[in-house]
Formats: structure tokens, C-alpha cells, sequence
């Protein structure tokens, strides 16, 4: 072995070359700026307020000297993210996106309470913002979170596939459009109706079209049996009649617009904001045809009550550990004035506003923002948000399986989520 | 006697076709959507034949530039967490071949004890030490993981393949004055390539894909790609399937043709020491 080889890696140059390279790799973090506001929130959130040129928050970032960071996760690991940045001693985070089924009693105690910020320095028109949707992120009376986005559920419906089976306008009442997806199916073009079996969203929508609901807001759990009852039976009636799609117990909620952008199924309960996903020329056979209304109430309840529907809500939350929550609440208060709210609504945000679903410059841009307004108008979340939500919905959805696929009658099916499910309910 | 031949033949020729028309469809189906337009990726009955567009690629480029980002991260973390594996590795692996004790025999079996504990036990504690060492975010963090995470397998490969290198050989290049790390470095590492490619390509699949550590420990300066790609898929705004079909066939091929290519060393790296008497 020559000696130049002998000098050419020595253990000293080793190890000394090892640790400048780990030294270098952590020292990443100190090249971050110094004035900046992390925010934790799904993608969506980031992009409804614009980027570039067309940044909505452009001159709030101007005043303010600060670049806003988001941190984007789809919805499930944001709040896993959420909670758990949120309990550390201190997190960078000052801002995080919350959506409304997941405050609880505990959790709630690790976010700001904002009415204080709110009463020292208010957001413009607070009032505008819908009642409902502040009640919900009102939690043992402390305001945790701002509302900032809605995706309220409405019935689609293909109008050249109705057309086709001999119905020149969408259905009115439950009982319509279940007679309605059942000739659509027999006529043989498509299937009925698409519902994704995974997700609680659907059955309770039938539910509440017989007056009833899975659990209400006093967290009492099917609060009328019958009424869940006359829902089972009705989509166990169209499983059994092809207005379901024989994969009924395999549907996820991704395969829905896919569907209905092919023309296989004529029906959906979708969120309105997907309306021009679902007429898009690039991507549906169907684009331009494929309308909304509001989910139709069953006929026994028609002009006694109105149709309550689903709606998700998405909240701004300032952590209690966050590092700068004054200028959090002023990133709130920006993102939430009347100027703002219609701008993300224009890039496909549904707004927590009520009076910008009347602004001239949306309705020219969207047709059914008059329709998703007065659908918001009287919807609710699918139910409340405790800590064993999880278990309960789970629960729910499989007992639905089984009354949908005729392995449960419907009054079993009721019986079993009752003994089931009251015992994960908040005392 | 022939005819059974033929049979057995036309059998064995079937089972590797439907063995093939299993594995590669999923990757084969993704690849091709990328390149279909929109309408007609999920469309009844399926399109084989089509006019190939880049459109879902443009968009995602247009779009989704964070996902090149996730990109360049997932390749920084990759290649770090492939170098500190292959070289802790090496060193312990040659320290296991070379050496014995009882001590040294019980360490080699509680790394194979530490590599059966799931990820996810030792994840969630680790999330308030790595914040509060300032270490969140940075690739640094998620290369030591990684890495961690396989310096046991990798040690038990070397110690197999280090075996293999007679004795003799070390001894020599110390009697002519090299020293440990010139010994590893000259005489080792080369003899035992094929060890360190089996090593570093089971790092480099791993950290390519992996999600847990990256959901975890990264926020959006160490943000690997998984993670965006898991974003394309949530439900908020609806899945843009030619974008994420586009976006999974970048992510997909990097790491296909590192293994082809590698694929030689890796069938010797596995089946090292298998005939040792």
C-alpha cells in the first residue's frame, strides 16, 4: 500500500467530513426569514386566495412585512397535524385551518378563545358571516375559529340522461326522485343514482328528507328511529330495484364525479362548488348538462318543513402556543372581510358570508349560488363533533351497509345503531 | 413424454403471463392514463387505443410546482439517507465479521429487535424532541431516520458479504501500513460492491416512497414528494386524476429505473452467503 493512499482518507478526515455535512444539513432551518406567518390548511384554503398577481393578499402582506408561509395536508393528516402541533409547548404554526366535526370540549382548549380579539379589534360585518357556522365553532361558549368555508351538499342530475328516460325536469320530492333513478336504471343507460357507501354524508341526507337526522346538535342519536327507518327502506328499495350500482358497498367518495362525468349514473349528492368539475369539456362527456337543485324533502313533508342539508364548514384557528397571534388574528381578519370572501368565493371558495352568495360578480359567475344560499340557509353539519365521532360514524355506516344490501332489515338495522351507538355519546 | 413437455411448458408459460400481466398492469394503467386525455381515462368500456396528450403533465407543472419541489427534497433526503446507511452499514458490518464477543453478539441481535418495532411507535414520541432540537423540516431529520430505519438490515447484509472477503486480505494492507479506514476504503467497499448497491437500493425505495416520517417531520422546506401526491388524492376539491396519474408516473420512474438498473447486484446482495457451507 503506497503512502499517498495511507494519507488519503484518514479516520480524522472522516469523521471531520461527516460532521460538517450533518452541521450543514441542520443548519437548513436558520436560513428561514424572519417575519413570516406559517399557516396550517389544506391546498384549497392556499389557492382560493390566489397566488401571484392575482394574490388577495398581496397588499395585507405589503403593510404588514410578512410573507405567509401554508403548510398544506389533505384533510384527515391537517387535523391529525393540527391537534398535535397544537399541544406541543410552542409551535410555529399561528394560524391553522379547522373543520367544523372536530372541536371538542378538550380539544378546544388548545386554541385561542377569539371573542376577545373579536371585541378588542373586529372583523368588518361579523354579523354577514352565517350564524350556524359560528354556533359551530362556538365550543363550551368560546369562539375557536373563524368560519371561512362552506361546501354545502345538493342533488346533481344529469338533464340529457332524464331527459332520455322521459323526465323534463328534476324531481321535487323524495319519492320522485327515487321513482325517477329507478326508471333512469330501467331504462338502461345508466344507473340511477351514485353514492359513495363510506361516507355518513348520504344516509343522513335521506333521513332528514323524512324529518329525521342520525344526531342532532343535543347529540340525541336518532332522534326520530321511524324516519331512518323509511330512509333504509327507501335506498335498500333502489339497491334492490339497480338505481344503486350493484358496487354500492365499494363506492368511495373519489368515484363520484367519475361517474357522473361519464354518464354512468344519473344522480349524485355532491357539493354544489363541484359544478364545474362535473361540467368541465376536458374531463366530462356531460359538460353543460349536468345541473343542481337543493336535495328534495319527502312529500309528506312537503311545505310542513324544510330540507335540512349537509354542510361542511372550515374555520380559522390561532393556537394558544402560536408565536405571533396578534398578527394571526390580523391574517384572520384580512381573510375574512367582505373584500376577501368574495374574492375566494370567485376562485371556487364556498363563502361563510351569506351576503356574497348575492354579489352580482358571483352570481354572473356561478348559476347555482343563488341555490346553494338558500340551501345553507337551513343545513347542518352530518352531526356534531364529540370524541368518539369516529366509532360512532363508523358504526352508522356499516349498519347502513347492511340494511342498503338487504343483509339487515331497515327496523334492525335502527335497533343496532341504537344499542351501538348511545354508548359513545358525550354524558 | 413430449406432449407432457409441451403441457407443462405452455403452464409455466401462463403462470409467468398472468405473474406479469399482475405486477405490471397497475404500473402499465398509470403510466398510460398519464398520457390520456381526461375524458377518457376512466371511460366504459376502456380505451386502449388513443391520441397521447401531455396536457395533465403541463398542468401539473402549471399547478402544482410544489410537487417538483417534493421531488428535489424526496432526491436530497434519499441520497443522504442511502450514504448514511450504506456507510454505518459498511463500518458495522465489517466490525461484525471481523470481530467477536458476547457483547457484540447480543448488539447484533437487539438490531434486529429494533428493526421489528413499527415505525409509528417510535414516531409520535419522537415529534416534541425533534421540534424542540429545532431539527423539524430539515432534511437532515429524515435522512437519519431513514437511514436509522435500516442501518440493521444493512449491517447484517455487509456482515455477510464482509465475511465472504478473506481475512488474509485485511491483514496484508495493514502489514504494509494501511490503516482501518484505508483498510475499508481500498480493500472492502470495493470487494463488497454488490452489498453496498443491496443496501443502498433498499434505502433508496424506501425513502423515495416513504410518507410516515415525511407527514410527521416535514412542514414545506423538507416537504417530500408522497406527500403531495397524497394531497392530489384528498376529497376537498375532487380528485384531477390525469394530473395525478402524471404526477405518480415522475415519482414512479426514478426509482424504477434505479432498481432495474441495479437489479443484477441487488438478486447477488440477497442471495450473498446462501451456499456458505
Amino acid at each position: 500500500m503506497s503512502e499517498s493512499n495511507a494519507f488519503r482518507l484518514t479516520r480524522r478526515h472522516f469523521l471531520g467530513t461527516v460532521a460538517g455535512g450533518i452541521a450543514l444539513m441542520a443548519a437548513g432551518p436558520s436560513f428561514a426569514q424572519s417575519k413570516t406567518l406559517q399557516v396550517l390548511s389544506h391546498r384549497v384554503h392556499q389557492t382560493s386566495l390566489g397566488e401571484g398577481d392575482k394574490d388577495l393578499l398581496a397588499d395585507w402582506k405589503q403593510d404588514h412585512d410578512t410573507d405567509v408561509v401554508f403548510t398544506t395536508l389533505d384533510s384527515n393528516p391537517l387535523m391529525d397535524r393540527l391537534f398535535r402541533e397544537a399541544s406541543l409547548a410552542q409551535t410555529d404554526f399561528s394560524v391553522g385551518y379547522m373543520v367544523d366535526n372536530r372541536p371538542t370540549s378538550d380539544n378546544a382548549k388548545l386554541f385561542e378563545s377569539l371573542q376577545e380579539y373579536q371585541d378588542k379589534d373586529p372583523i368588518e360585518a361579523f354579523d354577514d358571516i352565517a350564524a350556524g357556522l359560528v354556533r359551530g365553532m362556538t365550543i363550551d361558549g368560546r369562539l375557536i375559529g373563524i368560519p371561512v368555508r362552506t361546501a354545502t351538499q345538493g342533488l346533481f342530475y344529469n338533464e340529457e340522461l332524464l331527459a332520455e328516460a322521459g323526465f323534463d325536469a328534476p324531481p321535487t320530492t323524495l319519492e320522485e326522485l327515487v321513482a325517477q333513478t329507478i326508471a333512469i336504471s330501467e331504462h338502461g343507460k345508466a344507473t340511477g343514482m351514485i353514492l359513495a357507501s363510506d361516507l355518513a354524508v348520504f344516509p343522513v341526507m335521506f333521513a332528514r328528507a323524512f324529518g329525521g337526522d342520525f344526531i342532532n346538535s343535543d347529540f340525541e342519536l336518532l332522534p326520530d328511529p321511524a324516519a331512518m327507518e323509511s330512509a333504509l327502506t327507501v335506498l335498500a328499495d333502489m339497491f334492490q330495484k339497480g338505481a344503486l350500482p350493484r358496487s354500492y358497498a365499494t363506492n368511495k367518495g373519489e368515484e363520484l364525479l367519475t361517474w357522473m362525468q361519464q354518464g354512468r349514473a344519473a344522480f349524485c349528492v355532491l357539493p354544489f362548488a363541484r359544478a364545474a368539475q362535473l361540467n368541465d369539456p376536458a374531463v366530462s362527456n356531460y359538460a353543460g348538462k349536468i345541473k343542481a337543485i337543493g336535495f328534495p324533502i319527502s312529500e309528506t313533508l312537503k311545505g310542513k318543513a324544510e330540507m335540512s342539508a349537509v354542510v361542511e364548514a372550515w374555520a380559522m384557528t390561532i393556537p394558544a402556543n402560536a408565536v405571533d397571534k396578534d398578527l394571526a388574528w390580523q391574517f384572520i381578519k384580512e381573510v375574512s372581510s367582505k373584500k376577501n370572501t368574495l374574492g375566494m368565493a370567485l376562485n371556487g371558495n364556498g363563502p361563510a358570508r351569506v351576503s356574497t352568495f348575492l354579489e352580482p360578480e358571483l352570481t354572473a359567475k356561478n348559476a347555482l349560488a343563488e341555490i346553494e344560499s338558500q340551501v345553507l340557509s337551513n343545513a347542518r353539519g352530518a352531526f356534531p363533533p364529540f370524541a368518539e365521532a369516529a366509532r360512532a360514524q363508523q358504526i352508522f355506516i356499516e349498519e347502513v351497509q347492511l340494511a342498503v344490501l338487504g343483509r339487515k332489515s331497515p327496523q334492525d338495522a335502527v335497533a343496532a345503531m341504537q344499542t351501538r351507538i348511545q354508548p359513545l355519546l358525550p354524558a | 413424454m413430449r406432449a407432457e413437455r409441451i403441457l407443462v411448458n405452455a403452464g409455466k408459460t401462463l403462470a409467468v403471463l398472468l405473474l406479469l400481466v399482475w405486477s405490471l398492469f397497475p404500473i402499465v394503467f398509470i403510466i398510460t392514463s398519464s398520457f390520456k386525455p381526461g375524458r377518457e381515462i376512466f371511460a366504459v368500456p376502456p380505451q386502449w387505443l388513443f391520441e397521447p396528450t401531455f396536457d395533465h403533465y403541463i398542468t401539473l407543472w402549471q399547478r402544482w410546482a410544489v410537487f417538483f419541489h417534493g421531488l428535489l427534497n424526496s432526491t436530497i433526503v434519499t441520497i443522504g439517507a442511502a450514504a448514511l446507511a450504506v456507510v454505518a452499514s459498511t463500518c458495522a458490518g465489517y466490525v461484525y465479521s471481523r470481530y467477536s464477543s458476547r457483547w457484540l453478539g447480543a448488539s447484533l441481535l437487539s438490531l434486529i429487535a429494533i428493526r421489528l418495532i413499527p415505525p409509528i411507535v417510535v414516531t409520535l414520541p419522537l415529534f416534541p424532541i425533534v421540534n424542540n432540537l429545532g431539527l423539524a423540516d430539515t432534511h437532515f431529520i429524515l435522512s437519519v431516520l431513514y437511514a436509522t430505519f435500516f442501518v440493521s438490515l444493512g449491517t447484517v447484509l455487509m456482515r455477510t458479504f464482509v465475511d465472504q472477503i478473506p481475512r488474509e486480505l485485511d491483514e496484508a494492507a495493514s502489514m504494509d501500513g494501511a490503516t482501518l479506514p484505508v483498510i475499508l476504503w481500498r480493500i472492502i467497499m470495493p470487494l463488497a460492491a454488490p452489498g453496498i448497491i443491496a443496501v443502498a437500493v433498499f434505502v433508496v425505495v424506501f425513502a423515495w416512497n416513504e410518507f410516515l416520517f415525511a407527514f410527521i417531520f416535514t412542514s414545506t422546506k423538507a416537504k417530500t414528494a408522497p406527500l403531495v401526491i397524497s394531497e392530489m388524492i384528498g376529497s376537498i376539491e375532487g380528485v384531477d386524476w390525469g394530473v395525478l396519474f402524471a404526477a405518480s408516473t415522475i415519482q414512479l420512474l426514478p426509482v424504477l429505473i434505479f432498481v432495474m438498473l441495479m437489479n443484477r447486484y441487488l438478486v447477488a446482495g440477497l442471495t450473498a452467503g446462501a451456499t456458505k457451507g
